[in-house]
């Protein structure tokens, strides 16, 4: 490519000047990311806030930094809480552990279900199972309280944890499944005839054909189910009964003081999903840059 | 093809769905014209007490909560709209190689209980907040100061809004503009058009189906959640949800009433925003 000569009498904007032009997109590409970083900043703001409170020594002036202490994390870890709240973090994590593991077990089976149907009766099963998820949560918390009052004319006792597990297994399966699908599009199907050619059970052919190729959804849609479930307030305020999760803890005392215990619970517990993550992104990362070396290697 | 024949691994999940969504639907539906007595139909009659005592013009007190909880709604949704797209356009169009991490830094505030860092909120937007607190010891302050109580309470019911359901606006828009294909960007400025020009006919149209989706996923919560706006308001504020919380354990005919009229939205918003896509699609 030649060098533009400057066409004699053509004028350049002063906007379009090359050197201009850099100087204007840079302040421009500044506002950008200080735009970004402004909003980010508020969506931490609170986190922020929930961090101090849990090491904040308790007065009762919540709107104060009384001093710092370790106390109400040593509170959380030694599990030494009021009665409420200990209950309340048990229901949520027993309910979130519990329905985490069925709705993945069962949604990656529901979806390889799903996936395996003629196309028309497909797209139907996929637009039921989006249901939940487009649907308000008070509607499903509704619905499913009028399910279980049915019910309960036959079972009594069927609110509580009962209810509250089925709940949240009905709202988190819907996220498995729709992570899972698109791992099941990519899987070579030949790899599962292949496996039942070589006499495997379909059950074998699932386990050991199927679902390592679709992991990475699975556990996609697993953790996805697991911080809908250990959030959930509106589904379970309408189906938990007399039992009480942490967010129906919190939202009942929302004109009172809340036991300082929360705020470092939830910090230990946001902590620990993140760590956790990035040890998962390290290890993954680490594995692939191995992979890659040996390919190298042996190239 | 072996596949095709684990396709009744699908039927009871039919079965399922068809008890849980279909049933109460169904019953929603017939319970609103009705007077029961809980779910139980002994001695029912037919009536529409439930409709008159939300649409009446003699009393509007429950009109008028609708209308405050669609505005609500509509503010926070469009604020949300006005702050997530550019930030997911942000996120997609960097030159950072490692967009996964930004992603993550958007979901982590996600892994809080939504409902204490609204907790967190009330504190931050009182007059006297942990956070003046702690910068004036630096000689530093923090605080917002609002004309009156109900503008304090409305605004902050706003940003509670708008800041636990950011993400959801966010990730959908992400996720399109993403995948937005840049040769097409390439070839609609060789073709003449400057960067704005390129934005509103190309990559705007094409990122309609998230914007779809984020509508959808961060105005349905709004019109129908509760807590956040009790939380906020100390209990000031009532919108639809609270008219349901207050009378889901006596009154199951006024709560089925009220459930028609959020489905109403659900379905006419999703109608909405649909066709705006589908017009969006023919701008291209």
């Amino acid at each position: 490519m030649g060098v533009r000569k400057k066409e004699p009498g053509r004028i350049t904007l002063f906007f379009r000047r090359p050197d201009v032009e850099k100087v204007v997109g840079s302040i421009a590409n500044l506002l950008k990311y200080a735009f970004f970083a402004f909003f980010m900043l508020l969506m931490y703001l609170p986190i922020f806030v929930i961090a101090i409170q849990s090491f904040n020594q308790s007065t009762g002036l919540i709107y104060q930094f009384n001093g710092f202490t370790f106390e109400h994390w040593m509170n959380v870890l030694t599990f030494d809480l009021d009665s409420s709240l200990a209950k309340a973090i048990t229901t949520t994590l027993l309910v979130a552990v519990l329905a985490t593991a069925i709705s993945t077990v069962l949604g990656t089976l529901v979806a390889i279900g799903i996936h395996s149907l003629p196309k028309k009766k497909r797209q139907g099963m996929v637009f039921l199972n989006q249901v939940p998820i487009l649907n308000a949560d008070i509607i499903t918390g509704i619905s499913l309280m009028f399910v279980f009052k049915i019910v309960a004319e036959l079972i009594p006792g069927v609110f509580g944890i009962p209810s509250l597990l089925v709940a949240h297994v009905f709202f988190c399966m819907p996220y498995v499944v729709l992570s899972i699908l698109p791992k099941l599009a990519e899987l070579d199907e030949n790899l599962y005839d292949a496996a039942l050619d070589l006499y495997c059970k379909p059950s074998a052919g699932i386990v050991k054909v199927i679902i390592p190729a679709i992991m990475p959804g699975i556990l996609t849609g697993m953790l996805i189910a697991f911080t809908m479930s250990i959030d959930d307030f509106l589904i379970s305020f309408f189906n938990a009964g007399q039992v009480n999760n942490l967010s129906i803890y919190i939202y009942g005392g929302y004109n009172r003081r809340l036991a300082p215990e929360v705020y470092a619970y939830n910090t230990i517990l946001s902590t620990v999903i993140i760590l956790g993550l990035v040890a998962m992104y390290v290890v993954s990362a680490a594995k692939k840059r191995a992979a890659l070396k040996h390919d190298l290697r042996h190239a | 093809m072996n596949i095709k024949k684990l396709g009744k691994l699908a039927l009871p999940y039919l079965v399922w769905m068809l008890v849980l969504v279909g049933i109460p639907l169904v019953m929603i539906f017939i319970l609103s014209f009705m007077n029961t007595d809980g779910v139980s139909f002994v001695g029912a009659t037919w009536t529409t007490a439930a409709w008159e005592k939300m649409f009446s013009f003699a009393d509007p007190t429950n009109l008028k909560i609708l209308g405050d909880t669609f505005l609500y709604a509509l503010i926070a949704t469009v604020i949300c709209f006005l702050i997530g797209y550019p930030m997911a356009y942000i996120v997609a169009r960097s030159p950072f190689s490692n967009k996964f991490v930004i992603l993550i830094l958007t979901i982590i505030p996600m892994w809080s209980n939504s409902l204490l860092r609204n907790v967190a909120l009330k504190n931050i937007l009182s007059e006297t907040n942990i956070l003046d607190n702690l910068l004036s010891r630096i000689g530093l302050s923090f605080s917002i100061a609002f004309a009156n109580q109900d503008q304090a309470t409305f605004i902050s019911i706003i940003i509670g809004l708008v800041l636990t359901y950011l993400p959801f606006m966010i990730l959908p828009i992400y996720t399109v503009i993403e995948k937005i294909d840049e040769s097409l960007l390439e070839a609609s400025m060789d073709l003449g058009a400057n960067r704005v020009r390129t934005f509103a006919k190309v990559t705007f149209p094409l990122s309609m189906k998230g914007v779809t989706t984020g509508i959808i996923m961060v105005f349905l919560p709004c019109f129908s959640g509760f807590a956040i706006q009790k939380l906020l308001s100390s209990g000031t504020v009532y919108v639809l949800g609270s008219l349901i919380e207050a009378n889901f354990i006596h009154d199951i005919n006024f709560v089925s009433m009220l459930s028609i009229v959020i489905l109403i939205l659900i379905f006419g918003s999703m109608m909405i925003v649909a066709k705006v896509d589908k017009e969006g699609a023919t701008l291209v």
